[in-house]
């Protein structure tokens, strides 16, 4: 009885999801939008719901690409960042780079990428790791600088070298922050991975995305919309927990 | 050897130079600590003090008289700005090198991921030897920390704290043993345990021990000689001989004569506080 009233008490909370739909409903409805303009939600939700299979192998190539993309852009940046806090001359190297891979927009990195490694998959993944990398970097190099002086003194009296500061210390003291990155990067690699599937990939929910409006199938093109944003979200809530294990576990 | 020695060579000219046999040698040291802008803060003024091999010497003084700042001098975490400090004939810094010091930071410094266990076993694994888990469990029993061994600094109350760094400092029989201020956080009667047992330890290991402590008893107990510090800059106002038969239980401190020493000690600490506010 009472899990049965939490549950409804949970249900309570998503009040924000049932107000989108009210309000798209509403807004396509009020302005006599056609369904090839915008498709009321009741239809586009049935075709996730009836067409599920045919969304999940691009649901899990997308999902796939951007957890691996996180992965490795996460450990790229991490990488770069304890290289940059070990010699002040790498610094030198190391993070005018990352700014300026920063600075430049994704959509107009991702032609050049494809011309480096390749139109397609490569392309999308290297994406993908791009978008994650710099977060990271920032993160991590700022856990490293975070470790406390009292920690340092430590090591020092233990007649510890650099490296034992880095593995021992650095490392750990980096992780919560990583964690952070990794959180708020999440659903930025499922749009980064779906922007450069849209742009040039043959897989993934970009891809079916832009297949779809090509043929003017706007209930599949907006049923990926929904489908991605729901990806997005749970990758989202996925890596907050993660965070929240890790973070007990080092603090 | 450390710039600093050359610098001050024309003050060790009327220095008694070290003896053999001294296991810290403090000789004129001065420590001014910039505050920017130009700025500066003298901690320290003209601090001479030796201390032999498997000594136990006490500092005490009022808070912020420079301390921890011999301590640190001692550990080679800072270098003076003036004068010269030798560990064992050599930079302080070296005997860190070779693991052979053990500190207890004033705010206990432990890994915060790490179990008890595994912060006492840091020194070994960062010497690059076998953990002793036997001298571990040895060292946990000794603190009082058994059935706390998996927990993590977190989850223990701020006195087992202090006693896990304590273990930790202990961890590789160091040659030098620097403790800041270690009990501060215990009550009294864990206060008086942990010192009967660190009496104990010394008397069989007689490591040379620097302790700076706020109590004048625990000093009393502990000690061959305390320091008696003042403040602002920070220099040695006295330094007391402490004569009476070890080990140091209840018939010495309810004699009289401890109780005269404590009374003159803190006598001195008083005007030594007057004096600095
Ligand atoms: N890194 C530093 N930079 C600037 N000033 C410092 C630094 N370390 C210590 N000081 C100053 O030096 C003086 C002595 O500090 P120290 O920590 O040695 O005092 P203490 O005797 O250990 O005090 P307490 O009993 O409160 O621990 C203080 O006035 C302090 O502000
Ligand atoms: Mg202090």
């Amino acid at each position: 009885m009472t899990r049965a009233l939490s549950f409804l008490r949970g249900l309570v909370h998503l009040w924000p999801v049932v107000l989108v739909f009210v309000a798209w409903d509403a807004w396509v409805v009020l302005n006599g939008y056609t369904s090839t303009v915008a498709p009321r939600p009741f239809p586009v939700v049935t075709d996730v719901v009836i067409g599920f299979g045919e969304y999940l192998p691009y649901i899990s190539y997308t999902l796939g690409v951007a957890l691996v993309g996180l992965l490795g852009g996460t450990l790229v940046g991490f990488a770069a960042a304890v290289v940059v806090w070990s010699s002040a001359a790498l610094a030198g190297v190391v993070t005018p780079a990352a700014l300026i891979i920063r600075s430049v927009p994704i959509t107009a990195l991702i032609p050049i990428i494809a011309r480096i490694v390749g139109y397609g998959d490569p392309a999308v993944l290297t994406s993908t790791v791009l978008i994650c990398f710099f977060p990271a970097f920032v993160f991590t190099l700022s856990g490293l600088a975070a470790i406390p002086a009292s920690g340092h003194d430590l090591f020092r009296v233990l007649g510890g070298n650099k490296l034992q500061v880095l593995a021992r210390l650095g490392v750990l003291y980096a992780v919560p922050n990583l964690m952070v990155s990794v959180r708020i990067t999440a659903p930025t690699a499922v749009l980064a991975a779906m922007l450069a599937e849209f742009l040039m990939g043959a897989h993934g929910l970009g891809a079916l995305f832009s297949e779809s409006r090509s043929y003017m199938d706007m209930e599949r093109a907006w049923g990926v919309a929904l489908v991605a944003t729901t990806v997005s979200v749970f990758v989202f809530l996925g890596a907050r927990a993660l965070e929240n294990r890790v973070v007990a576990r080092v603090t | 050897m450390s710039t600093s020695t050359i610098r001050t060579a024309q003050a060790e000219v009327d220095r008694p130079a070290a003896r053999p046999g001294a296991a810290v040698t403090i000789r004129g040291a001065e420590k001014v600590f910039s505050l920017g802008r130009g700025r500066t803060l003298q901690a320290l003024a003209e601090v001479d003090l030796e201390i032999a091999e498997g000594e136990f010497v006490a500092i005490i003084g009022p808070s912020g008289c420079g301390k921890s700042t011999v301590l640190r001098l001692a550990a080679g975490l800072d270098t003076p700005t003036n004068g010269a400090i030798e560990v064992f004939g050599d930079d302080p810094h070296r005997l860190a090198k070779q693991h052979r010091l053990g500190v207890a930071f004033q705010e206990h410094a432990l890994l915060p991921w790490a179990s008890v266990r595994a912060n006492i076993a840091l020194p070994f694994q960062v010497a690059g030897r076998r953990v002793d888990k036997a001298r571990v469990d040895e060292l946990i029993q000794l603190v009082g920390l058994v059935g706390f061994e998996d927990a993590r600094p977190k989850q223990l109350s701020g006195g087992m704290r202090q006693r896990a760094s304590i273990a930790r400092a202990l961890a590789l029989s160091p040659d030098l043993l620097l403790l800041d201020e270690p009990f501060g956080a215990l009550d009294a009667v864990t206060r008086r345990r942990m010192n009967a047992e660190l009496a104990r330890i010394w008397g069989e290991e007689k490591i040379t021990t620097i302790l700076v402590t706020h109590d004048v008893d625990e000093a009393l107990i502990l000690a061959d000689r305390v320091v008696v510090m003042t403040g602002r800059p920070g220099r040695i106002r006295k330094i007391a001989k402490v004569d009476f038969p070890r080990p140091r239980g209840f018939e010495t401190t309810r004699s009289p004569e401890f109780h005269d020493l404590v009374d003159e000690l803190t006598a001195l600490l008083d005007q030594v506080e007057g004096v600095d506010d």
